[in-house]
């Protein structure tokens, strides 16, 4: 078999209305492309100034010691980037943010999934339950946290006054001051917040086929058995969707965190959110909080390109 | 012909000359009057409105367009805008935290305020220059802030026939009897933010290590020196002797005001800033049911003399871009004498930097009142240390450090070696190294 190459090709015949050679372009579908030039340049333009731009600036400012008014600038090279590696506040934040993340995605992949069947099979009080687990995700969540934060406030807090109401008085927790009752806590408002997982479940279950479901439930399958061996796996490419957007979520829920433990106890409860802003409060801080954006910023992309290759495979 | 062309052009670029200077200018209103254009952050918005009316009924050809922010976003937003090229003619500058990060967009104090700054207090002259690398003035101070203050219910002790605590173990006495009668009421509040703490620490260890953050902030000093080891066990013996409890440690925020405020707190420690709830027009206009406060500083808690770090503040400084200076200084300079401090310091938020300013009597009513802010205003003008802070250090490592302390996570030596270690690390320039 040989191969036939464009440059080997001779004029075909007919004239201009024969097909391109296959690799061509013919000119209707180059002028075709040409509008979509024209419709996406808007975009792209955007696209350019809000991000290329913006990563650009990051990538400079990283590499010096400057402050907000980015003058007097001085070139400090790597450094900014050994500092933030080396910090042990650094660390424990990061740790912190995949370790959020990780919760995140176990709780989404199951009491998410749970969930949103439960919602899904027509159960009683629907629209209450939809509204309990989707509200956080509509309101603003600094404003979710910020109300969260209260209420964890050791002696006048909902939480501990609530406990000491129904008589687990003794449960009541110095929520901000142990750093196992704040990881609680802060695990109690990730489970909360975990709307978007029940939407994209509840929106992709009602694309599996309902012959499917019949045949199975006349073969005698239990409902356990059909969410298990049937839905679950169905649902797989959900499932991946989901783990993405709950990790690269986790990297920028600065709000979760800031108002409601502020990262405290001592720091414990950071994530990479929260350091990067602190470190931009002191002065000539920029270059070094832009150089552990940064590194956020490939740990997270670092994320993404394992899903694609994990999606790739799904597929 | 060609002289027609040459009109024409000659015309046209005159016209578009005049065009772009009308554009370059900074808003002129219709009336004929200056406009310029204040930044600040404080103090409340009312007491601003009234004192620029003040000064608006006094320069009738000057509007003031007022901007206010919250003070930590103000911090990045006046360096950002002034960046920017922003109009901004007269900005509020918070000493402490702000001078080193906007004075390469201001002029120099001297240059506008040489006629009135013989007025203002030399110490918080003095003060202002220091804060900035170059030793240069940038801006004028309003007035001075101290912390901490130890604000106190007068009722709840009068109730309970006990006298203002002096001492830890008259502290401990109070406490005690204040929880007996009254378990509703949480005896000591402060806040338990990281930023607080190093507020509170310095408070309780300059008071028998006087100077002890001036020589550490704003000088070589080191953090693992035994004057901080001390301060950090004098610190967390308050909470071992039951004096506070760590639940107050979750009081964030507005909330240590607010128990104060609605008499659930019989001791409220906060800054200076505070001074209004000295005031009874003050508690009445926000609704504090609280009939009578007083005001004194934190009590002794191993011997030595009370503590406070003060600094001028309230910086008032004119960009190097403002095209209205002229006016600027004249509304700088009325913010600065009697007659705009009668409008502002009624608030008692700063004790005014003019020379010899004298607070009207009808402010403060009770006897409480009027000692705790002569005590106030005392230890503020004899302060123990600049109130000076690397806010990175703070928010990172100090504060957290602090509260891993009083909260038993770690020793008084742990945490001093640990500041040390990263006030040292690189990661904190500070003194000669920024």
């Amino acid at each position: 078999m040989t191969r036939v190459t464009t440059s080997k090709l001779t004029k075909p015949r007919g004239g201009s209305k024969a097909l391109p050679p296959r690799g061509g372009v013919s000119r209707v579908a180059l002028k075709g492309g040409w509008y979509a030039v024209g419709f996406l340049a808007p975009l792209g333009i955007l696209y350019s100034v809000y991000f290329l731009f913006s990563f650009g600036i990051l990538g400079v400012v990283s590499t010096q010691r400057v402050g907000l008014t980015f003058r007097n600038a001085v070139d400090v090279g790597f450094q900014n980037f050994v500092l933030v590696a080396g910090d042990p506040a650094f660390q424990g934040a990061l740790m912190n943010t995949i370790a959020f993340a990780a919760f995140s995605v176990a709780v989404s992949l199951s009491l998410g999934f749970i969930l949103a069947m439960m919602l899904a099979s027509g159960i009683r009080m629907r629209r209450a339950f939809y509204t309990i687990f989707l509200l956080p995700s509509l309101i603003p969540m600094s404003l979710f946290a910020t109300v969260f934060g209260r209420m964890l406030e050791t002696r006048d807090g909902a939480i501990n006054e609530f406990l000491r109401a129904i008589g687990l008085g003794f449960a009541a927790q110095d929520w901000l001051g142990d750093p196992t009752a704040a990881y609680v806590a802060v695990g109690v408002i990730i489970t909360y917040a975990i709307g978007l997982p029940i939407m994209y479940y509840s929106t992709d279950v009602a694309q599996v086929q309902a012959s499917v479901m019949e045949s199975a439930t006349l073969d005698g399958a239990s409902v356990w058995q059909i969410y298990r061996i049937m839905l679950f796996p169905l649902l797989r490419t959900t499932h991946i969707t989901v783990i993405l957007s709950v990790v690269l979520g986790s990297f920028r829920a600065f709000d979760i965190i800031y108002f409601s433990t502020a990262g405290q106890p001592g720091g414990r409860t950071d994530i990479t959110g929260t350091y990067i802003y602190k470190a931009t409060l002191g002065l000539d801080r920029i270059g070094y909080a832009a150089a552990a954006s940064i590194l956020v910023l490939l740990v997270a992309l670092a994320f993404s390109v394992v899903q694609i290759i994990v999606r790739r495979k799904a597929l | 012909m060609q002289l027609k062309r040459i009109g024409l052009a000659v015309g046209a670029f005159v016209a578009v000359a005049a065009l772009v200077a009308g554009c370059s200018q900074a808003p002129e209103s219709n009336d004929g009057t200056t406009e310029i254009t204040y930044w600040t952050w404080f103090p409340p918005q009312s007491t601003l409105d009234a004192a620029i009316a003040a000064f608006e009924a006094e320069n009738p050809d000057i509007t003031v367009t007022l901007k206010t922010f919250e003070g930590a976003d103000y911090q990045k937003q006046l360096p950002l805008a002034l960046s920017g090229g922003q109009a901004v003619d007269v900005a509020g500058v918070q000493i402490s935290a702000m001078t080193n990060s906007v004075k390469d967009y201001l002029d120099p104090a001297e240059d506008w305020a040489a006629d009135f700054l013989p007025t203002i207090n030399s110490t918080m002259v003095d003060q202002t220059k220091d804060i900035a690398s170059d030793g240069v003035l940038y801006s004028v101070p309003m007035g001075s802030i101290g912390s901490p203050v130890m604000y106190y219910n007068a009722d709840i002790l009068d109730s309970l026939d006990l006298e203002v605590p002096e001492t830890a173990t008259e502290w401990k006495v109070a406490v005690d009897a204040i929880s007996e009668a009254m378990p509703e009421v949480t005896p000591v509040v402060f806040l338990g933010d990281v930023y607080w703490q190093e507020e509170m620490l310095f408070a309780i260890a300059e008071q028998t290590s006087p100077g002890l953050s001036d020589d550490i902030i704003g000088g070589d000093g080191s953090w693992d020196q035994a004057g901080i080891v001390d301060g950090l066990k004098a610190y967390k013996s308050l909470f071992d002797d039951g004096i506070v409890g760590t639940d107050v440690l979750s009081l964030t925020g507005t909330r240590p005001n607010e128990l104060f405020g609605q008499g659930l707190a019989a001791f409220y420690i906060d800054g200076s800033w505070n001074n209004s709830l000295l005031s009874a027009s003050y508690r009445e206009e926000n609704d504090i049911a609280v009939a009578d406060v007083g005001a004194t500083t934190v009590p002794l808690v191993d011997g030595g003399q009370p503590a406070i770090r003060a600094l001028a503040e309230g910086g008032l400084a004119i960009p190097t871009e403002s095209e209205h200076k002229e006016e600027a200084a004249r509304f700088i300079e009325f913010m600065v004498s009697s007659a705009g401090a009668d409008v502002w310091a009624k608030d008692l938020i700063l004790v005014p930097s003019l020379t010899g300013y004298e607070l009207s009597d009808s402010v403060l009513e009770s006897d409480a009142a009027v000692a705790g802010f002569a005590a106030a205003t005392a230890a503020i003008s004899a302060p123990t240390s600049n109130r000076d802070s690397q806010q990175d250090f703070l928010n990172t490592v100090e504060g957290n450090a602090i509260l891993d302390v009083l909260r038993g996570t770690t020793t008084a030596e742990e945490a001093a070696a640990t500041m040390q270690s990263e006030w040292t690390s690189g990661r904190y320039p500070h003194g000669s190294d920024q």
